[in-house]
């Protein structure tokens, strides 16, 4: 792993942030981790090093992220690496999940997401140094029945990825979005996937999809161990990449998704260039 | 039968909503729209036997809602849904506040889903309909400078018009996202351009990107409004219309250039993308 970093990693009491909080600490890296409730984060990560600062935050919330920033700078005087790790799956048509449902997922994937850039921002600028991981989904690049806000969701994430990457680079800061495709962590558990409360049953398409992903759960491909280690291996990169893909099933959904638009795009392109002014 | 048919239009006091709107009475056809402003809206539209003005402010569900009912009322139907409304804001994510952040994802992202939420009912029930949500190529390329927010927005109104295609076609209701590149229209207007309140100098790139926007393509956009009306239009008459329609011969060309990049990405790091299943499961 080489050099010794600071790590800031939210949603880091199960899942990939946990694993990847577990391999950081394991390595002897110093890493500050949030969580909503950091009585669960301490009994997760069962870590007894300095190098582990556990943090109690509403990323939603602007002022908890700062304070949280504000310890870790405390504690470690740096920020090296930042993963924007905390988010969870939605499920139902547009029609089914409240407009409170909707803005709920945003709140901790997008929003959340944009308070520890916007917090952590001034730091790694002054260090002129530092790399935002930031963790989409192969939803945000291919979109599916049933999870249209989760989707939209992680496509923002992506957007805003893309467009900061280049904002930051004067800076030297880099910024990486991984899209990951179905990893074997809770994310399908009842406990952490939001299904719509107020189905409709004419949407039996979406239950079905529905059914057939929760199905999956402790089935997923993916070794989340295998992920985390993929995602501490950027940081060490001179040249990451902007968009990484992990899983084979991310790489296939991405380049059937690329094929059918690639093809779309050509049929229309007659349409698509006819609308300029006529001089 | 064209004529018959009923559409509601949201932001259309002015840009590409308000040349839409006037295009479609000239052809006759029954036009819903809505402003935050209605007089604004008049005024821009003028009076019309089968216009139907509707001061909605896009981020309250009930105002949503009371609109698509004076909607149903007056036309007894809803055929096509224009998601218009919408804003630019350029400015680095520091840069911007949550709670700039937020509104405009509020207009750009919320007030669709609004719309998209309470005409659906209908549309179900009607087993027909087409939404068009009109996005940017700023949704399918985040080669923007400075733009984060706003192609944060527009990326997430691609994402849930994906999806949203997918589970509304067995029940007969079609939908499209419109991606244009830069049209002429008011967007990069001061007023209408929305900027940081607490710039911070030190993003020059972002700076620049602002200025070249406001003060060199503002007025020079190659796109002709009325040409993506008129293709918006065709589009809704198709019997197989496209589920990405990208607008302007800018936007195909950053398109197509999105596309390699990401191509680019996964072939240089397919071999550490493709390495994550459980040993047993193999590749």
């Amino acid at each position: 792993m080489g050099m010794k970093k600071v790590w800031f990693i939210t949603g880091a009491s199960k899942g990939l942030g946990l694993s990847l909080v577990n391999q950081l600490l394991k390595a002897g890296q110093s890493v500050a981790a949030t969580s909503r409730n950091i009585d669960e984060l301490k009994k997760a990560v069962n870590a007894d090093t300095g190098k582990f600062l556990p943090l109690a935050v509403n990323l939603a919330d602007e002022k908890s992220v700062e304070d949280a920033i504000k310890a870790t700078i405390a504690k470690f005087e740096r920020i090296d690496v930042v993963i924007n790790n905390a988010g969870y799956g939605i499920g139902g048509s547009i029609e089914e999940l409240t407009d409170a449902e909707t803005r709920n997922s945003f709140d901790v994937n997008v929003f959340g997401t944009l308070n520890v850039i916007r917090k952590a921002s001034p730091y790694l600028r002054a260090q002129r140094s530092g790399h935002i991981i930031n963790i989409a989904s192969i939803a945000g690049i291919a979109g599916a029945t049933g999870w249209a806000i989760y989707a939209a969701t992680k496509s923002a994430v992506i957007a805003l990825s893309e467009v900061s990457a280049e904002d930051l680079k004067e800076f030297g800061v880099k910024v990486t979005v991984v899209a990951p495709g179905a990893f074997r962590t809770s994310f399908l558990t009842t406990d952490s996937l939001i299904l719509a409360a107020n189905p409709i049953a004419e949407y039996e398409e979406v239950r079905a999809i529905h059914s057939k992903y929760l199905k999956m759960d402790g089935q997923q491909v993916g070794d989340p161990e295998k992920a985390a280690a993929a995602m501490i291996s950027l940081a060490s990169m001179p040249n990451p990449p902007v968009h990484l893909l992990l899983g084979n099933d991310a790489f296939q959904r991405a380049n059937t998704k690329i094929e059918a638009l690639t093809k779309e795009f050509k049929d229309w392109k007659a349409i698509t260039i006819s609308t300029d002014f006529d001089n | 039968m064209e004529n018959q048919k009923v559409w509601f239009v949201t932001g259309a006091s002015k840009g590409l909503g308000l040349t839409l709107v006037k295009t479609l009475l000239n052809n006759g056809i029954n036009v819903a729209a809505t402003s935050r402003n209605l007089n604004d809206l008049i005024k821009a539209v003028g009076e019309h036997e089968n216009f139907l003005p509707l001061s909605v402010d896009l981020i309250n569900e009930e105002s949503v809602e009371t609109a698509v009912s004076q909607t149903l009322s007056k036309f007894g139907q809803v055929d096509v849904v224009v998601n218009n409304a919408g804003y630019g804001m350029v400015g680095a994510l520091e840069e911007l506040s949550d709670k700039e952040s937020r509104e405009n994802f509020d207009v750009n992202v919320f007030g669709s889903l609004n719309v998209i939420r309470k005409v659906l009912p209908q549309l179900r029930k009607q087993q027909s309909g087409h939404i068009f949500n009109i996005s940017s190529i700023g949704g399918f390329s985040g080669n923007f400078p400075g733009f984060g927010i706003y192609c944060a927005t527009k990326f997430a109104v691609v994402g849930f018009t994906e999806s949203l295609a997918a589970e509304v076609k067995s029940m007969g209701i079609k939908a499209t996202v419109v991606e244009p590149g830069y049209f002429r229209t008011a967007f990069l207007t001061q007023g209408s351009l929305a900027v940081p309140s607490a710039p911070i100098d030190a993003y020059k790139e972002v700076r620049e990107s602002q200025a070249v926007h406001q003060n060199d393509i503002n007025n020079q956009q190659p796109g002709d409004p009325a040409k993506a009306v008129e293709v918006i239009i065709e589009a809704a008459k198709s019997e197989n219309p496209p589920l990405h329609l990208f607008l302007g011969p800018d936007a195909y060309q950053i398109a197509d250039a999105k596309i390699a990049d990401v191509q680019r990405d996964m072939a240089n790091w397919k071999y550490l993308a493709t390495a994550t299943n459980f040993d047993e499961v193999g590749a």
